[in-house]
């Protein structure tokens, strides 16, 4: 099958005024006095519209947008929402817990510096470690979705492509960090949200309009046909809904937004993003619906290749051309994300709290670090991507060992009780059984499956129960949890055991949450949470310095 | 459900996400203007 491609010097001019756009703005924020932790934060006191923006442009990624198509290709009229819905909840769901966790450390940097206030090295390096794989994994996925489009769309080979996007985040993000990061993200969300409001439509009619759905109506089975599919939700929402709280936790893209908003603003900035995420995302999702009716096959046998596929196939030149800008603005937002995110990391958690933890940390060694780290960091992204791995699947691990982090780490904010061991202990005991189960080197089998059916229905308990109680309190949370793990109970013993990705995730959930409660319960530890705040943040007193070269090349007013 | 009802369900989408577009376009320039107004950065 030939597709309409856009030719080399119409993709060249695209990226071109793309990255080049985004690496003026990027410049009109620079500052000729950097600040470390503005580097990091932005300055903590961000705007609605600016950090909404950012928040829903962070979320969505290239990834998401061919994902959900896929589900909807694959499980049909339901798919895309047991996509986008669960996915857009995951920020729904951090919400009160951001409040919280930006009322303990007004001026953190990142969710591992909290930690490290509140228990130690050990628990902060665990998550920080597990941020950095997933921003790492986050990236490389990131370069090899734009990759692809580029050598789907244009004449251009993956490997050309991959360098030029890598150059183009790495090229804006490097000098203003995070605020460079937000402030793009506001441009990139604009071409995205406004992409698919076009787009979609656009192929809608020119498939045929609603015609499509009489004359393709036995492309699908009744499974496919049904808004209440069992299918899709045991197959694609279930392991999603598991995954809420573990990414929007584990995440440091979603912390860093957090801690630079405005406090008043934190809520209309995550309610807006859950909305502006959803729709987007499950939109896209929809041409897979599309697809699903019209018979289309996808290219090469790849499902990723169905939305560029569609689009290339049913949009002029011109339309082709937003589409293409869409999946570029996804793609370079999430990036630019992970690189401040991996930055932050390096600055705060391995290098202001470890290795000057004795002396007071160099503000400007700290901007040198955060800078290396991102080309180090771009550089390992574009050798992994040039290997071609399953990144997506291997993200997705990620995002189920999050799961083992998730109650701990929230208890460590509520709970005065929790110390260092009950956190480290519960995270590595909740790993130790998620690995052999979810990669299938124990037979869930007899007494195994038994066992392993109740920690995974305690494990449903678990999320309920948390996600109740982020809303509503303690109270609500332990009765929602109980009420759900009862309900789950008839139906969950003997089932939940056959699907073993979604089994692995509950399991994570169940033991972390009953070791880091049993170890707790009878501890002496008596933290006084107002310690955190002295603990967290403010790595840079004002003592500015020169660090912009580039400001000066420019020759812009500093 | 009905070829109408399929069609809407595709479109209404693209509707809502106008509907953030919008939103966050607006709350965008009234800061970029207040910041402005206050001769200081917008972040």
């Amino acid at each position: 099958m030939q597709l309409q491609q856009l030719g080399t010097p119409l993709t060249l001019l695209l990226l071109a005024v793309f990255f080049g756009g985004t690496f003026l703005i990027s410049l009109s924020i620079s500052r000729k006095r950097e600040n470390a932790d503005d580097y990091m934060t932005a300055g903590n006191h961000v705007g609605f519209g600016v950090s909404a923006a950012s928040m829903t442009a962070t979320w969505i990624w290239a990834s998401s947008l061919y994902a959900s198509a896929t589900s909807g290709y694959t499980y049909g009229i339901s798919g895309p929402i047991h996509y986008g819905l669960w996915g857009a909840l995951m920020i729904l769901f951090i919400y009160p817990f951001g409040k919280r966790i930006r009322t303990l450390a007004p001026h953190a940097s990142s969710l591992a510096e909290i930690l490290n206030a509140r228990h130690g090295t050990s628990s902060q390096l665990i998550l920080a470690g597990s941020n950095i794989l997933g921003s790492t994994l986050s990236l490389t996925s990131n370069f090899i979705a734009g990759g692809a489009l580029i050598a789907m769309l244009s004449p251009l080979s993956f490997s050309t492509g991959v360098a030029i996007i890598a150059s183009g985040v790495l090229l804006y993000t490097l000098w203003s960090g995070l605020r460079a990061s937000i402030l793009t993200d506001f441009i990139q969300v604009c071409a995205m949200l406004g992409a698919v409001v076009i787009v979609v439509p656009t192929i809608f009619f020119a498939a045929g309009g609603p015609a499509i759905f009489e004359a393709g109506a036995t492309h699908l089975t009744a499974e496919q046909q049904s808004f209440f599919s069992s299918e899709a939700f045991l197959n694609q929402g279930a392991p999603y809904i598991a995954a809420v709280l573990a990414y929007a936790i584990g995440n440091q893209t979603i912390a860093q937004r957090l801690f630079a908003v405005r406090p008043d603003k934190i809520k209309a900035t995550f309610v807006t993003a859950t909305i502006g995420y959803g729709t987007t995302v499950i939109g896209v999702g929809m041409l897979g619906v599309l697809a699903l009716y019209l018979g289309v096959e996808p290219m090469n046998g790849d499902v990723n290749n169905l939305v560029p596929q569609l689009a290339a196939e049913y949009l002029g030149v011109a339309v082709l051309c937003i589409f293409f800008v869409m999946v570029i603005g996804s793609m370079a937002s999430t990036a630019d994300s992970d690189l401040s995110a991996l930055s932050s990391i390096m600055m705060t958690d391995v290098y202001g709290r470890n290795i000057a933890a004795s002396d007071r940390p160099d503000p400007r060694l700290m901007l040198l670090i955060g800078r290396a780290t991102m080309i180090v960091a771009t550089g390992a992204a574009v050798y992994f991507a040039s290997a071609r791995f399953n990144i997506l699947e291997l993200l997705v691990l990620v995002g189920a060992i999050w799961g083992a982090l998730v109650f701990p780490v929230i208890a460590s904010f509520y709970w005065n009780k929790v110390s260092n061991m009950a956190f480290t202990v519960s995270v590595l005991a909740a790993l130790a059984v998620f690995f052999p189960v979810r990669f299938g080197w124990i037979a869930l089998e007899g007494p195994v499956a038994f066992v392993s059916d109740l920690l995974a229905v305690i494990g449903v308990g678990v999320i309920a129960g948390l996600m109740a109680f982020g809303f509503f309190g303690p109270r609500v949370g332990r009765i929602a949890g109980i009420l759900a793990a009862i309900a789950v109970l008839p139906f969950g013993m003997g089932f939940l055991h056959e699907y073993t990705v979604l089994t692995a995730s509950l399991l994570a959930y169940a033991v972390s949450m009953l070791l880091c409660v049993a170890i707790s319960w009878r501890s002496s530890e008596d933290f006084d949470f107002t310690r955190i705040a002295q603990a967290t943040g403010r790595f840079d007193d004002g003592e500015d310095f020169d660090l912009a070269p580039v400001a000066a090349t420019q020759g812009r007013p500093t | 459900m009905t070829n109408l009802a399929l069609s809407f369900y595709i479109l209404v989408w693209p509707m809502i996400v106008a509907i953030v577009l919008g939103v966050l376009v607006r709350a965008f320039v009234s800061e970029l203007r207040a910041a402005r107004r206050e001769g200081r950065p917008l972040i």
